[in-house]
C-alpha cells in the first residue's frame, strides 16, 4: 500500500516525505514475528526481573543484579522494534504492532521496579499519598501547612480518584509510572504528528523518549501530571493553534515595518475557526490547572508558549500574556503564604545551580558516582545527537525552529532555581521530547544515508546515476525502490539503529533504577514504618536517618517528620550529630520515635555523607541515652521510643 | 429531538446511569472501571465532543486531558470551598458531562 509522494503542508521539518502507515490488509510473516518477539521480550524481563532479591546489593543499582534474560529480552526488542520500524516498502509494520512494542517497552523499562517488588520506589510518592490522605479529611485548604498545601490541584485530583475508585493507593503509585508514561506518549505522538508525517520518525521519536527517559520523573507526583498537561498544551500549539508566518526579514536592514509587515502576515494553520477557539479555551484550561498543580512546570510552560509566539508560529498572539496573568494570579493569591518565605530567584546563579545540579551529585561510593556520570553522559549523549540533528536539518532546509525553541527553552530555567539540586533533571526532562525529535534526523535520516533508495529520492547520487544510466538492474531496482519509500533505512542503517537503541536502554536502566540499593524498600521497612504510625502518638515528631523513607503515607498532619542527615549536614559524627538530635527527639511535644532503616542508611553512604561504621556508632549512642528504647526491630528496621 | 445522534444520547445516559452505580458501590474493580469512566472518559468525551475535532489521535488525547484538567478543576475547586467529597465530585462531573451532552445536542439539531 503506498501514495505517491507529496510534501505536507505545514513547516520546515513537516516537509518530511509522507509515507502512509499501513493500516490494513492481510498480516505478513514479519509483522508477526515483531509482535511475538515483543511478547517473547516482555515475558523474558517480567521473569528475570521478578528473580531479583530485594534488598537489592549493588551500589550500581538494579543494572548489577538483573539476570541475563532481562537483558536479552530488551535486544530482542529493540531488534524487533527496528525490524518492524524498518518495514517494506510500504512504510514501517502495522499500527498495532507498532502499539504493542511501544506498551511492551513502556513496560519493561518503566515497570521493571514494579516487577521486582510490590513496595513503590522512593519516597516521595508515599508523601504525595499522605498528602492526598490528608487533604481529603481536612477542611479546606491551609496554605501555611507546606509548599504542596499552596499548588493542591494534583492532590485534590488524587484524593477524589483514590475516594471514588476504592483502589489501593500503594497500587496506584506503584504503577503510577507505567500510566504517566503512557499518558506521556499519547500527547507526544500527537505532537510528533504535527512536526512530521513521516510514521517511522514518529514511532522512533516515542522510542527514543522512552530510551532517554532516566530522569525517574515518571512517579506519582505533580510534576508527572504537569509534563502531560505540558505536552498537550504543546501539541495544541503545533495544531490547532499554529500559524504560519512569511520568511523572516532578517536582522541586516531590520525595519520596524518589516517587523510589522511579517507579524500581520501570519495566517492561522487550522481552517476552522471553531476548532481554533476551542483548542485556545481548552488551553487555557490545562495552563490554569498546571498553574495549580505543580511550582515549576507553569514558567516552562509560559517560556514555551512565549518562545513560540515570538517566533511567529503560534496564532492566538495574546496567549503569553493571558498565561502570564494566570501564573501571576496563582502566585498573588492561593501561593502567596509560600512565596513570602520563597522569594522565587532567590537562589538564583550559574554557579550555585552548577554546583547543586551537577558538582554535589558526583560524590559517594564509586559505583555511585559511576551511575550519576552514565546519567550525565546519557544526556549528553542525546542532546550531541540531537545538536547534530538541528544541523543536518538546517543545512537541508528542513529545520523546523518550534523544535529547536522547545529543545532549547528548558535551559532558560537552570540559573533561575536550584530546585533542591534537580533543576538539572528537570530541564533535561522537559527538553527530552523535542531532543529526540532532533536526534532522529540523525539516527533515522531520510536523506543522503547510506541507502541507495535515499539518495535516489534526491536525484543526485550514485544509485539514482546508475539507475538513470542502466549500469545495473540492482540500482535501477533500488531506485524503484526508493520512489515508493525513501525514509526506509538500509540493512546497515538499521543494524546500527538496534545496536544504538539497546546501548541506549542499558544507560537509561543504569541511570533510572541506579538508587535502587536505597529506593527500593523491603517489606521489612514497610512493616517498621507501620510500627512507626502506631507507636507514634499524634503530635509527637519522627526521625529517621536520612532520604529515602517510605514514610507520611498516613497522618500527614500528625506529626513532625525530620530526618538526621537534614539535621546534622554539616556533621554526622556521633559527638556532634548524637547531642542534636536527642535534644530535637527530647523537647518534641508528644515525644519522638525514632526510624533506622537499612535504605536510609544506604542512602548516606552510597551519597558519601556517613559511614556505616559512623551510623553504628551513632545508633548505639542514641540507644544508651536516657528515655530511649528500642520498640520495635526486624532485619531491616529498627525504631526507637524516645520519651520526652 | 430530531437530528441529535445516538452518540450524545448513549454519552448521557451512561453519565446518569455511571454516576448512581458509582455513587451506590460496586466490587473493587468493577468501581474502578465506573469511577474513571465518570470522572474522567466521560466528561472528556462529551467535552471534545463540542470541538470539531476530526483527528483520532487529537480527540483521544483531549478525552484524557480534558477529563483529567476538569476533574482536578473541579476537586480542587471544592477544597477551597471546603465542601469537597469524592461523591459530591462524581456528580459535578456527570453534570457537567449532561451540560455537554445538551450543548452538543443543540449544535446538531441545529445542523
Amino acid at each position: 500500500m503506498s501514495r505517491p509522494l507529496s510534501r505536507h503542508a505545514g513547516g520546515a521539518m513537516t516537509s518530511t516525505l509522507d509515507v502512509v502507515p499501513r493500516t490494513e490488509g492481510r498480516w505478513k510473516a514479519r509483522e508477526v514475528w515483531c509482535a511475538v518477539a515483543g511478547v517473547v521480550s516482555l515475558a523474558l524481563a517480567v521473569g528475570a526481573a521478578s528473580t531479583v532479591a530485594v534488598p537489592v546489593a549493588s551500589d550500581l543499582g538494579l543494572v548489577a543484579v538483573l539476570p541475563f534474560p532481562f537483558w536479552v529480552g530488551v535486544l530482542l526488542l529493540n531488534v524487533a522494534f527496528v525490524v518492524a520500524l524498518r518495514g517494506d516498502a510500504a512504510g514501517p509494520a502495522r499500527r498495532l504492532v507498532m502499539v504493542w512494542l511501544v506498551v511492551v517497552l513502556v513496560l519493561v523499562l518503566f515497570g521493571t521496579a514494579a516487577f521486582v517488588t510490590d513496595v513503590p520506589r522512593g519516597e516521595v510518592a508515599f508523601r504525595h499519598l499522605g498528602i492526598a490522605d490528608a487533604l481529603s479529611g481536612a477542611q479546606g485548604i491551609d496554605p501555611g501547612i507546606d509548599a504542596y498545601f499552596n499548588w493542591p490541584g494534583f492532590f485534590a485530583l488524587l484524593a477524589t480518584v483514590l475516594g471514588a475508585t476504592g483502589l489501593d493507593p500503594v497500587a496506584v503509585a506503584l504503577w503510577a509510572p507505567v500510566v504517566n508514561v503512557g499518558l506521556w506518549l499519547v500527547a507526544l505522538g500527537v505532537l510528533t504528528g504535527y512536526l512530521t508525517r513521516d510514521p517511522r520518525r514518529r514511532w522512533l521519536v516515542l522510542w527514543v523518549f522512552c530510551l532517554g527517559s532516566w530522569q525517574d520523573q515518571d512517579y506519582l507526583s505533580p510534576q508527572a501530571f504537569g509534563f502531560f498537561l505540558y505536552l498537550v498544551v504543546i501539541a495544541l500549539l503545533l495544531g490547532p493553534l499554529a500559524a504560519r508566518a512569511p520568511g523572516f526579514p532578517g536582522f541586516r536592514g531590520f525595519r520596524r515595518a518589516d517587523l510589522a509587515a511579517w507579524w500581520r502576515g501570519r495566517v492561522p494553520v487550522e481552517s476552522r475557526p471553531g476548532l481554533r477557539v476551542g483548542a485556545l479555551v481548552v488551553t487555557l484550561l490545562f495552563v490554569a490547572v498546571i498553574c495549580a498543580s505543580h511550582q515549576l512546570t507553569p514558567f516552562m510552560v509560559l517560556i514555551a508558549i512565549t518562545a513560540l509566539t515570538l517566533s511567529g508560529r503560534v496564532w492566538p498572539s495574546r496567549l503569553p500574556l493571558i498565561a502570564v496573568v494566570l501564573l501571576t494570579l496563582w502566585l498573588v493569591y492561593p501561593a502567596s503564604a509560600y512565596l513570602i518565605g520563597n522569594p522565587p530567584l532567590a537562589e538564583a546563579g550559574l554557579q550555585g545551580a552548577t554546583e547543586a545540579n551537577v558538582l554535589d551529585r558526583l560524590s559517594g561510593t564509586a559505583g555511585h558516582v559511576l551511575v550519576v556520570q552514565v546519567r550525565i553522559v546519557l544526556t549528553l549523549v542525546l542532546w550531541a545527537l540531537a545538536a547534530a540533528g538541528a544541523v543536518r536539518d538546517w543545512r537541508r532546509g528542513r529545520l523546523d525552529v518550534r523544535v529547536a525553541i522547545l529543545a532549547a527553552t528548558p535551559l532558560l530555567l537552570f540559573p533561575a532555581q536550584l530546585y533542591g539540586g534537580e533543576m538539572l533533571i528537570r530541564v533535561s526532562l522537559f527538553a527530552l521530547p523535542f531532543v529526540a525529535v532532533l536526534a532522529c534526523s540523525i539516527l533515522l535520516p531520510t536523506a543522503g544515508s547510506t541507502h541507495p533508495a535515499a539518495h535516489a529520492a534526491h536525484g543526485s547520487t550514485h544509485a539514482a546515476a546508475h539507475a538513470a544510466h542502466g549500469s545495473t538492474h540492482a540500482a535501477a531496482h533500488a531506485a524503484a525502490h526508493a520512489a515508493q519509500d525513501p525514509a526506509r533505512p538500509s540493512f546497515r542503517a538499521a543494524g546500527a539503529l538496534a545496536l544504538a537503541c539497546f546501548l541506549l536502554a542499558v544507560l537509561t536502566v543504569t541511570g533510572r533504577f541506579g538508587n535502587a540499593q536505597y529506593d527500593v524498600f523491603t517489606d521489612d521497612e514497610i512493616a517498621a514504618v507501620a510500627a512507626v504510625h502506631r507507636l507514634a502518638p499524634p503530635g509527637s515528631s519522627i526521625i529517621s536517618a536520612a532520604h529515602p523513607t517510605p514514610w507520611r503515607s498516613e497522618a500527614y498532619l500528625e506529626h513532625r517528620a525530620r530526618t538526621i542527615d537534614d539535621m546534622c549536614r554539616s556533621d554526622l559524627s556521633t559527638a556532634t550529630c548524637g547531642p542534636l538530635v536527642y535534644d530535637f527527639a527530647r523537647h518534641s511535644p508528644g515525644g519522638a520515635v525514632v526510624l533506622l532503616t537499612r535504605s536510609s542508611e544506604a542512602s548516606l553512604v552510597l551519597q558519601g555523607a556517613g559511614s556505616a561504621r559512623g551510623l553504628d556508632e551513632l545508633e548505639e549512642w542514641l540507644s544508651a541515652q536516657s528515655g530511649v528504647e528500642l520498640a520495635f526491630s526486624n532485619a531491616d528496621a529498627r525504631v526507637y521510643r524516645v520519651t520526652p | 429531538m430530531s437530528g441529535v445522534s445516538r452518540h450524545t444520547v448513549v454519552l448521557g445516559l451512561a453519565a446518569v446511569a455511571l454516576s448512581l452505580v458509582t455513587l451506590l458501590g460496586l466490587p473493587t474493580p468493577l468501581q474502578a472501571l465506573a469511577a474513571i469512566a465518570v470522572l474522567v472518559l466521560l466528561p472528556g468525551q462529551a467535552l471534545t465532543r463540542l470541538m470539531p475535532v476530526t483527528d483520532f489521535a487529537l480527540g483521544a488525547m483531549l478525552v484524557l486531558a480534558l477529563g483529567l484538567a476538569t476533574l482536578t478543576a473541579v476537586s480542587t475547586t471544592m477544597f477551597y470551598l471546603t465542601v469537597w467529597s469524592w461523591q459530591a465530585c462524581v456528580v459535578t462531573m456527570g453534570v457537567i458531562t449532561i451540560l455537554a451532552c445538551l450543548a452538543r445536542a443543540r449544535q446538531e439539531a441545529a445542523k
